[in-house]
C-alpha cells in the first residue's frame, strides 16, 4: 500500500523560456486536507494540471495514487478546475450523474448518488433545473458535487471558494471536512488564508513558481515572529536589550494618539516578559496587544516580494 | 470504450435536442414541397397570352394560326405523357426502347427520342382523341379523366380604326401603346394586354434567306416576319413561329425546286436506330436500359450525398467543440477522459446526429414524393429506389464512413485550436478547397472513370472517398480499389493520431489559433 496520496520529485514545467514551475517536491500523506497557497501566478494551477496529467512536466516524476500517470487512476480521482464550466442545457442531476459515470459509476448508483449529494448540500429542488438557471455560485456547487460524486479517494479543487458567498463558503467547508472524515484525501489551493488555516493539515506554499515551505500549519506559523502591539508615551527604547526581543518598529500613530511599537518576541520568548518590564521600568500603557501569527502574516513574510503577480501558470 | 459511448451519447442528445436540428430536419422536406407546390401551381397557371396579327402578305396567317396551333398541341401532348406516366398500369425504367411492351411505353420513347416528329404523328393520327383511344387499355381502371390544358395563345382583334394595311412603320407606331402595355384591346367583353405583335410584311418573301445571297444591310433590323412583344423571355411563341414559318419557306422551296414535299417530310422521319449495349452485362440483357444509365450516374448522387453528410457534420464538429472549450468544459472533461478518448466520442455521436438528419431527410423526401404524386416525384422514387438498390451501396457506405473519419478528425482538430467559429473558418478554407476539387470534377470522372489522371488522383487520400466512389460503378483495377482503401485506412489512422495531439494541445490554448509552423511543432510534439 503507498504511503503518500501524491508525491511530486523535482517536478518543473516550461513555455519556452518561461519556468511555470520550478523544481517542485511534495509529498502528500494520505486522507490530509492539503493546501496551494500563493499569489495569483504562482503555479498552482499548472502544478495541479501536471499532476492530473492535463499537461506534462517538463521534468521531474510525478506519483499518484501509486501510479506513474492520474490517467491510469482516472476514476479514484476527482477534479474541480479553476475555471468552471458546465453544458449549459443539461440538468442538474443529469450532470452530476453524466460525470460519475465517466468516472465509471454505474448509471443507477451515479443517479442515486447525484440526488443524496443534492440533498445533503440543499440542492434538491434544482434537481432539474438546466445549469443555465442556476446563479454563479449555485451552478459552482453543483461542479463541486460533480468532482466528487463518484467518491474519489483524491480530490483535487483549484480555487473551489473563489465566486462563492461567505454562506457557500461555510458549506463548501463542511463538504471539504465530511471528505476528510472519510478518509479522503483532499487537495485545494486557495489564496484565502482563513480556510486553508481552518481546514488544511499541511500547505505548500508556492510564488513564482517555487515552493516557499511545505509542511503544517503550526510549522509555517513558527516560521514569522510573535507580535505585541504597545501603545505609550512612555520611553520604550530599553526593550531593544531583552533577549525576548527580537525586532521593533514603530508605527505611525494618528493625531491625538500616543506613539505605538510592533515588538517582535522570539518563539521561546512570553509576552508577559514584555509587560512585567513596562511595569518594572513605570511604562504608562495604553494599549497592550499580543497576537499569535497567522497563515496571513505567514504568507505575507515568505512570499513577501516575490509574491507579486507572476505570469499566468 | 464505456467512455467513448457514453461521450457520444451526450454529443448526439446535445444535439439532437436543439431547435436547430429539428429546424433543420424539417427545412429540406418543407423545402421540397414548397419547389412541387410553386412549380406545378406556375404551371396550372400559366397566364392567357393575346397576340396580334397582320398579315400584309396574305401567305403566311395559316402558317402563324397552325404555329400555335401546334405549340397548344404540343402542351397537350406533354400533358397528355404525364397523364400516361401517372395512370398507366405498368411501369418499368429496366424497359429498353427495343423491348417496349406497350404502346404507351413506345409513345413514352418515341417521345423521349424525337418530339418534333411525334407531334406530327400525334397530330396526323387525331390527337389527343385517337391517343386516348390508343391508350385507354393500358391505363388504370382507376385513372381519372384527362384534363387537356387551356389555349395558351390566343389572338385579338386589331384595335378598332387601325388600318393593317397601312405601311409597318406607321402600323407599328399606332400599335405601340397596346404593346407597350399603357393601352388594352377588348377581347370577349374584357379588356386584355397585348403579349405581342406579329407583323408579316407584304414584301416579306423578298428578305427569305438564301445560302450563298447576303441580305441587304439596310434590312437588318427588321428583316422577316416582324415579332414585336415585350416579353424577353417567354421565347414559346416566337419560337413555335419561326419553326412554322420556316416548315413553309422549305415546302415552298422545295416546290419551287421540282422536289416532291411529301416525300422530304418522310425521309426527314426516317430513322435508324442506334442500339446502347453493355458488353459487361450477360448474354441478351446487354441492352442499356435507363435503369442502367441511371445507376451509371449513381455515384454522382452519392459523392454530393457523402458532401451533404459531411457538410452537415462539420458545424457541430466546429461549434461543439468550441462551444465547450469556450465554457471551459474541456478542462474538467480532460481530467476524466483521455483527449483521445474525447476525439473518439465527439466523432461518433456527431456523426450519428448526421446520419439521424440525413436519414430523416431521405424518409421524409420518400413520404413527399409518395404522398405527392406527379409524373416527376413518381419517376424520382423509382430512380432513388435505383440507386439505393445499387450494388455500389455497400462502397459508398465504406467510404462515406472512411470520408467522415478522415475529415471529422480534421475538423475537431481545428475545432480544438479556435475560440471563435470565426477563427475556425479561416483554418477551414484550405481543406474545402481540397474537398471541393474531387467535387467538382466528379462528373467528368463518371465519363472516363479508368482513365490515367482519375486513377492516379484516386490514391491521394483526401480525394479517395469521392473519386472511388464515382469509379466503383465502372469496375476499376483490384489495385486501384485495395490499394486505394489500405492507403485511405492508414491515413485516417494517420489523421486520427495526428490531430490527437493537435486535439490534445489546442484543448487548453487561449489566444490566436497557432500559425502553420507551430502547428507542424505541435504535430511533432507529445508533450502538452
Amino acid at each position: 500500500m503507498y504511503e503518500s496520496a501524491l508525491t511530486l520529485e523535482n517536478v518543473s514545467k516550461q513555455y519556452g523560456n518561461f519556468t511555470a514551475v520550478d523544481d517542485i517536491c511534495l509529498q502528500i500523506p494520505r486522507a490530509s486536507v492539503y493546501g496551494f497557497l500563493g499569489p495569483n501566478g504562482a503555479g498552482k494551477t499548472t502544478t495541479m494540471r501536471m499532476i492530473l496529467d492535463i499537461i506534462r512536466p517538463s521534468s521531474g516524476n510525478i506519483s499518484i495514487l501509486g501510479h506513474r500517470s492520474a490517467l491510469e487512476v482516472r476514476n479514484r480521482i476527482g477534479y474541480l478546475p479553476e475555471e468552471k464550466g458546465l453544458y449549459k442545457k443539461m440538468k442538474v442531476s443529469a450532470l452530476i450523474t453524466y460525470f460519475a459515470c465517466l468516472k465509471g459509476m454505474g448509471k443507477k448508483a451515479a443517479q442515486q448518488r447525484a440526488k443524496e449529494l443534492l440533498a445533503t448540500y440543499g440542492l434538491q429542488d434544482y434537481s432539474d433545473a438546466r445549469i443555465e438557471s442556476l446563479s454563479k455560485g449555485m451552478s459552482q456547487k453543483v461542479q463541486v458535487l460533480a468532482a466528487v460524486a463518484h467518491n474519489p479517494e483524491l480530490v483535487i479543487l483549484d480555487e473551489p471558494f473563489s465566486g462563492l458567498d461567505p454562506v457557500n463558503q461555510q458549506v463548501l467547508e463542511v463538504l471539504i471536512n465530511n471528505l476528510s472524515d472519510n478518509g479522503q484525501t483532499v487537495i485545494f489551493s486557495t489564496h484565502i488564508m482563513e480556510h486553508a488555516e481552518r481546514l488544511c493539515d499541511q500547505i505548500l506554499l508556492i510564488a513564482g513558481g517555487r515552493k516557499i515551505f511545505d509542511g503544517s500549519v503550526t510549522e509555517a506559523k513558527s516560521l514569522v515572529p510573535r507580535r505585541v502591539l504597545l501603545e505609550t508615551a512612555g520611553d520604550v527604547s530599553g526593550l531593544k536589550n531583552l533577549a525576548a526581543v527580537v525586532k521593533m518598529i514603530a508605527i505611525e500613530n494618528e493625531p491625538g494618539t500616543d506613539p505605538q511599537w510592533l515588538v517582535e518576541i522570539s518563539n521561546e520568548a512570553h509576552p508577559q516578559d514584555i509587560l512585567k518590564y513596562c511595569f518594572d521600568q513605570g511604562i504608562p500603557l495604553s494599549r497592550f496587544e499580543f497576537a499569535e501569527s497567522s497563515l496571513h502574516d505567514v504568507f505575507v513574510n515568505l512570499v513577501g516580494k516575490t509574491g507579486r503577480e507572476q505570469n499566468p501558470g | 470504450m464505456n467512455v467513448i459511448r457514453l461521450i457520444a451519447w451526450r454529443e448526439y442528445l446535445e444535439n439532437v435536442r436543439t431547435k436547430g436540428f429539428w429546424a433543420g430536419i424539417l427545412l429540406l422536406p418543407l423545402m421540397v414541397t414548397g419547389v412541387f407546390l410553386i412549380q406545378s401551381t406556375l404551371s396550372e397557371s400559366a397566364p392567357t397570352r393575346y397576340y396580334l396579327l397582320v398579315d400584309q402578305s396574305g401567305q403566311y396567317r395559316d402558317t402563324v394560326e397552325s404555329a400555335v396551333e401546334l405549340e397548344h398541341q404540343r402542351r397537350v401532348l406533354q400533358s397528355f405523357m404525364n397523364y400516361l406516366l401517372d395512370n398507366r398500369k405498368e411501369r418499368d425504367l429496366e424497359l429498353t426502347a427495343a423491348n417496349a411492351r406497350s404502346v404507351a411505353d413506345q409513345l413514352v420513347d418515341d417521345i423521349d427520342e424525337d418530339e418534333t416528329s411525334a407531334l406530327n404523328e400525334w397530330i396526323e393520327n387525331g390527337g389527343l382523341n385517337f391517343a386516348l383511344t390508343l391508350v385507354t387499355p393500358y391505363l388504370k381502371e382507376d385513372a381519372p379523366p384527362f384534363e387537356s390544358p387551356e389555349q395558351l395563345f390566343i389572338e385579338a382583334p386589331l384595335p378598332e380604326g387601325v388600318d393593317p394595311t397601312l405601311a409597318p412603320p406607321l402600323l407599328i407606331e399606332q400599335l405601340r401603346p397596346y404593346l407597350r402595355g399603357e393601352r388594352r384591346i377588348a377581347v370577349e367583353g374584357e379588356n386584355r394586354e397585348i403579349f405581342a405583335l406579329i407583323l408579316v410584311p407584304g414584301d416579306v418573301n423578298d428578305h427569305i434567306l438564301r445560302p450563298g445571297i447576303m441580305p441587304s444591310p439596310d434590312q437588318s433590323q427588321y428583316r422577316g416576319v416582324q415579332y414585336w412583344g415585350r416579353n424577353l423571355t417567354d421565347t414559346r411563341l416566337p419560337d413555335a413561329i419561326e419553326r412554322s414559318l420556316n416548315t413553309r419557306v422549305r415546302s415552298q422551296e422545295f416546290a419551287r425546286n421540282g422536289v416532291d414535299n411529301a416525300l422530304v417530310r418522310n425521309i426527314q422521319r426516317t430513322r435508324l436506330a442506334l442500339s446502347k449495349l453493355d458488353p459487361l452485362a450477360n448474354d441478351g440483357e446487354e441492352a442499356v436500359s435507363m435503369a442502367d444509365t441511371f445507376r451509371q450516374y449513381a455515384p454522382v448522387g452519392f459523392v454530393y450525398f457523402m458532401l451533404l453528410a459531411l457538410m452537415q457534420s462539420v458545424q457541430y464538429l466546429l461549434t461543439n467543440t468550441i462551444e465547450e472549450k469556450s465554457n471551459r468544459i474541456l478542462e474538467v472533461l480532460l481530467a476524466s477522459v483521455t483527449p483521445n478518448e474525447l476525439l473518439m466520442g465527439k466523432m461518433l455521436g456527431i456523426g450519428l446526429s448526421s446520419v439521424t438528419t440525413l436519414t430523416a431527410w431521405l424518409l421524409s423526401l420518400f413520404l413527399i414524393l409518395n404522398f405527392y404524386e406527379s409524373a416527376e416525384t413518381s419517376t424520382l422514387v423509382e430512380i432513388i429506389g435505383i440507386i439505393l438498390s445499387s450494388e455500389l451501396v455497400p462502397w459508398f457506405i465504406f467510404y462515406c464512413l472512411a470520408g467522415y473519419a478522415l475529415y471529422a478528425g480534421i475538423f475537431l482538430a481545428i475545432g480544438s485550436l479556435c475560440s471563435t467559429l470565426k477563427e475556425a473558418q479561416g483554418m477551414m478554407i484550405p481543406i474545402f478547397i481540397t474537398m471541393m476539387i474531387p467535387i467538382t470534377i466528379s462528373p467528368f470522372v463518371v465519363m472516363d472513370p479508368n482513365g490515367t489522371l482519375f486513377r492516379a488522383l484516386s490514391w491521394f487520400p483526401p480525394f479517395t472517398p469521392f473519386l472511388m466512389i464515382n469509379r466503383a460503378a465502372a469496375n476499376p483495377p483490384l489495385i486501384d480499389l485495395l490499394g486505394t482503401s489500405l492507403l485511405l485506412l492508414l491515413s485516417i489512422l494517420l489523421v486520427m493520431w495526428l490531430s490527437g495531439r493537435v486535439f490534445r494541445q489546442g484543448l487548453l490554448r487561449s489566444g490566436q489559433p497557432p500559425r502553420i509552423l507551430e502547428l507542424l511543432r505541435m504535430m511533432r510534439t507529445d508533450s502538452h
